[in-house]
C-alpha cells in the first residue's frame, strides 16, 4: 500500500513537472493574449525536427543546431503574430483556424521530409543511467528535466512578480485598454509573451526527446494535454497551472500504478477537467490575472 | 377543407388557421435548378471521363452535408463547435456495430444511428448553457478526442487502430463503379435535403429568433425568447443530422475507423468546409465541400506525396485571402444580394 502511495506520489511528481512545462507557454498566452493558441501544436514538432534539420542537413553540431533551431522558432513567432495574430484577434474563428492550419502544416511537413523510418533521434542526454528512490526507478534524465522544469517555473513566476516587465504583463493580462492608458506598449509585450512561451516547450522537448517517442503527430497529443492543464487550472493562470499540472500527472500516476491501466491516463484526465469544469467553472485559480 | 389558391407567383395552402405558402416564380428557382441539375448530370459525366471523380463528388458532398447542420448549429447557439466530428463517430459507430454484431440493414440502422447521435447531443446539450466562448470552444475541441481514447481502450469493441470491417453495404448493384454512383446520387440526395432543411428553418419564424439568439443572447432572451430551449433543440437537432453522415460513411465504405474521423485534422477539414464557403451561410458550405474535395483531389493528382503539405498551405492563403468571413458564397452574394442570412458572431 505504502509503496504504491510512494509510486504515484514520485511519478506523479515528474509527470507533473515535465506537464508543467509543457503547458506553461500555452497557459501564459491564454493569459496574456485571451486567444487560445491552437498554433501550439506545430512549437513541439519545429523543436525536434528543426534541430534535426540543422543536423543532418547542414551538418552542424548539436548545439548550433539548436541554436539555429531557436532562431527559425523567433522568426516564425514573429510572423505568426504579425501576419496573423495581430490582423485577425477579433476575428477569433479565423484565427484558431489559422493558427490549426500552421500546426498541420508543420506536422505535415516534418512527415513528408523525414518519415518516422528516418529515425530522428537527438543526442540531449544530459544525464545518463537509472535514478533509483526507494523502489521507484525512473531514468535520471527524466528526474533532471522535472527538477530544470521547477527551476524554469520558479523563474518564470520571478520574472513575473519582480522585474517591471512582468509588473506590465500582468497588467496588460487584467487590463489590455487600462494598461494602454497608463502607456504600456502592448505590441511589444505580445511579441515579448509569443516569444516567452517558447522557452519552457523547446526546453522540455529537449530534455525528453531522448526518453520520450519522438514522432510529427506529436504536437497534438502534447498541445491537448496543455489544454487541459490551462483549463484545469483557470484559463491563463500560472498558479493554477502548476496546481493542475500535477493534479494531471498524479491522475495519470494513479491510471497506471493503482487502476493498473495506463490506457486510460488521458481519459481520467479528460474526465477529471469536466468534472473539475462542472463543478467550478472558472477552474482551479482565478483566471484575471496569469499571477 | 384544404384550400390551395394558386398566385402569380405562388402557390397558397391553406388549412383551419395554418397556411403554407411556395414559390413557384422561375426567377426564385433557376440558380437552384440549374445547381440541381448539374449535380444530376455530373455523376454521368464523370463516369466515363474519370470514375475518380464520382468519388470526389461524394466526398464534397459528405463534406456540405456535415459543414450545414454545423453552420445551423453554429447560428442557433450562437458558439462554435470545433468537434462536429463527435457526432459523425456516433453515427458511424452504431451503425458499424449494429451492422457487424446484429447483422441489421443499413435502413435499420439509420434511425438507430440518429437516436443515438440525437441521445448524446441532449447529454452534452447543457455545454450550450454553461460553456461559452474559449471554454466552449475547447470543451467540444476536446469531446471527440475524449471518444478516440475510448475507441483505443476499449479496442476489442471499436477496434479504434485499425477500424470495424465488414459493415454491410449501402448499395450492391453488382459493380464498384456502379456502387459509386449510386452512392454519389444518396450523398447528393442527403445533402440537398439537409439544404432544404437548413433554409427552411433559417428562413421560419424560428430562424429569425436564432439570428436573434446569434447577435445577441441577452437582447434576445429580453423580448422573451426562451433561448435555451431553442440552443438546446438546435444543437440536438443539428447534431443527429451529422450523425446521419456517420452512418452513410459506415456503409457507403464497409468501414469505420475512430482514427479517420475523430482526429483534430478530418475536423479541421470540416471547419475549413465551413469557413471557405462562407461561415454559418448554408450555400457557401456546398461550395466549400466542393472546393475542399476537388481541391485535395486535383492536389493528389499533380503534386502526389506531398500534398497533404500543399493542401493545408492553400486552404490557409485561401483563409485569408478570400473576404473575412464571407467566404466563396459571400463572392457571390455581393453580386446578388437578396436577403437577410445570419452571420455568426464569436464571444470571448
Amino acid at each position: 500500500m505504502l509503496d504504491t502511495i510512494w509510486f504515484v506520489l514520485f511519478f506523479g511528481f515528474l509527470m507533473g513537472a515535465v506537464y508543467l512545462l509543457i503547458a506553461l507557454g500555452f497557459s501564459l498566452i491564454t493569459g496574456v493574449l485571451r486567444i487560445f493558441h491552437l498554433g501550439y501544436a506545430y512549437l513541439f514538432p519545429l523543436t525536434i525536427y528543426g534541430t534535426w534539420f540543422f543536423m543532418s542537413e547542414l551538418g552542424l553540431p548539436l548545439i548550433p543546431s539548436i541554436v539555429g533551431m531557436v532562431v527559425v522558432q523567433l522568426i516564425v513567432s514573429y510572423l505568426l503574430y504579425t501576419f496573423m495574430v495581430k490582423r485577425y484577434m477579433d476575428d477569433e474563428m479565423t484565427l484558431l483556424t489559422g493558427l490549426l492550419i500552421v500546426a498541420l502544416i508543420v506536422e505535415q511537413f516534418a512527415a513528408w521530409r523525414y518519415p518516422i523510418q528516418e529515425g530522428v533521434y537527438l543526442e540531449t542526454t544530459l544525464m545518463d543511467g537509472i535514478f533509483q528512490l526507494g523502489l521507484a526507478v525512473a531514468p535520471k534524465q527524466l528526474v533532471l528535466a522535472s527538477i530544470i522544469a521547477l527551476v524554469m517555473t520558479a523563474l518564470f513566476a520571478l520574472f513575473f512578480i519582480k522585474t517591471k516587465t512582468g509588473l506590465a504583463v500582468r497588467a496588460l493580462s487584467q487590463d489590455i485598454l487600462n494598461s494602454q492608458f497608463v502607456g504600456l506598449n502592448v505590441e511589444k509585450l505580445y511579441i515579448l509573451t509569443m516569444m516567452l512561451i517558447l522557452i519552457p516547450v523547446i526546453v522540455a522537448m529537449l530534455l525528453i526527446a531522448p526518453i520520450w517517442t519522438v514522432e510529427p503527430a506529436m504536437g497534438w497529443q502534447y498541445m491537448t494535454t496543455a489544454i487541459l492543464i490551462a483549463v484545469l487550472g483557470g484559463l491563463g493562470n500560472i498558479k493554477g497551472t502548476i496546481i493542475a499540472a500535477f493534479l494531471i500527472g498524479i491522475d495519470h500516476a494513479l491510471m497506471c500504478f493503482v487502476v493498473g491501466e495506463p490506457r486510460f491516463m488521458n481519459l481520467s484526465a479528460l474526465a477529471l477537467v469536466m468534472v473539475i469544469l462542472i463543478v467550478r467553472p472558472q477552474g482551479i485559480a482565478r483566471s484575471e490575472s496569469i499571477w | 377543407m384544404v384550400d390551395v389558391e394558386i398566385k402569380r407567383d405562388r402557390i397558397v395552402i391553406r388549412w383551419r388557421e395554418k397556411k403554407w405558402d411556395w414559390m413557384i416564380e422561375p426567377r426564385y428557382w433557376r440558380n437552384t435548378m440549374y445547381w440541381t441539375l448539374a449535380l444530376i448530370l455530373f455523376p454521368v459525366f464523370a463516369y466515363f471521363l474519370s470514375p475518380g471523380l464520382v468519388n470526389t463528388m461524394v466526398s464534397a458532398n459528405i463534406y456540405a452535408a456535415i459543414a450545414i447542420p454545423l453552420s445551423l448549429m453554429t447560428v442557433g447557439t450562437g458558439r462554435i463547435n470545433f468537434g462536429p466530428n463527435f457526432y459523425i463517430g456516433v453515427g458511424g459507430y452504431v451503425a458499424a456495430l449494429l451492422s457487424i454484431h446484429l447483422g441489421m440493414s443499413p435502413w435499420l440502422t439509420l434511425p438507430l444511428a440518429v437516436l443515438m447521435s440525437a441521445f448524446c447531443a441532449l447529454v452534452f446539450s447543457p455545454l450550450v448553457i454553461m460553456a461559452k466562448g474559449l471554454y466552449y470552444v475547447l470543451l467540444t475541441l476536446l469531446l471527440p478526442l475524449l471518444f478516440l481514447e475510448v475507441t483505443f481502450i476499449w479496442t476489442g469493441i471499436f477496434k479504434g487502430d485499425v477500424g470495424l470491417f465488414g459493415i454491410e453495404l449501402l448499395f450492391d448493384l453488382g459493380g464498384a463503379k456502379l456502387n459509386f454512383i449510386a452512392a454519389a446520387y444518396v450523398s447528393a440526395a442527403i445533402m440537398l435535403l439537409f439544404l432544404l432543411i437548413a433554409n427552411k428553418v433559417l428562413k421560419s419564424r424560428y430562424g429569425l429568433i436564432m439570428a436573434a439568439i446569434n447577435d445577441d443572447e441577452e437582447v434576445a432572451h429580453g423580448i422573451g425568447v426562451n433561448i435555451n430551449l431553442v440552443k438546446i433543440l438546435t444543437f440536438i437537432g443539428a447534431s443527429a443530422m451529422i450523425g446521419v453522415m456517420g452512418w452513410f460513411m459506415a456503409h457507403y465504405f464497409g468501414t469505420f475507423s475512430g482514427i479517420t474521423y475523430l482526429p483534430l485534422t478530418y475536423m479541421l477539414k470540416i471547419l475549413l468546409v465551413f469557413m471557405v464557403g462562407g461561415r454559418a451561410q448554408i450555400f457557401g458550405c456546398v461550395a466549400g465541400g466542393y472546393f475542399v474535395a476537388f481541391l485535395e483531389e486535383f492536389l493528389i493528382r499533380v503534386m502526389g506525396d506531398f500534398q497533404p503539405v500543399a493542401f493545408p498551405i492553400i486552404l490557409l492563403i485561401l483563409l485569408f485571402v478570400l473576404p473575412r468571413g464571407e467566404g466563396l458564397f459571400g463572392l457571390y452574394r455581393r453580386r446578388h444580394y437578396r436577403e437577410y442570412m445570419p452571420q455568426i458572431h464569436v464571444r470571448r
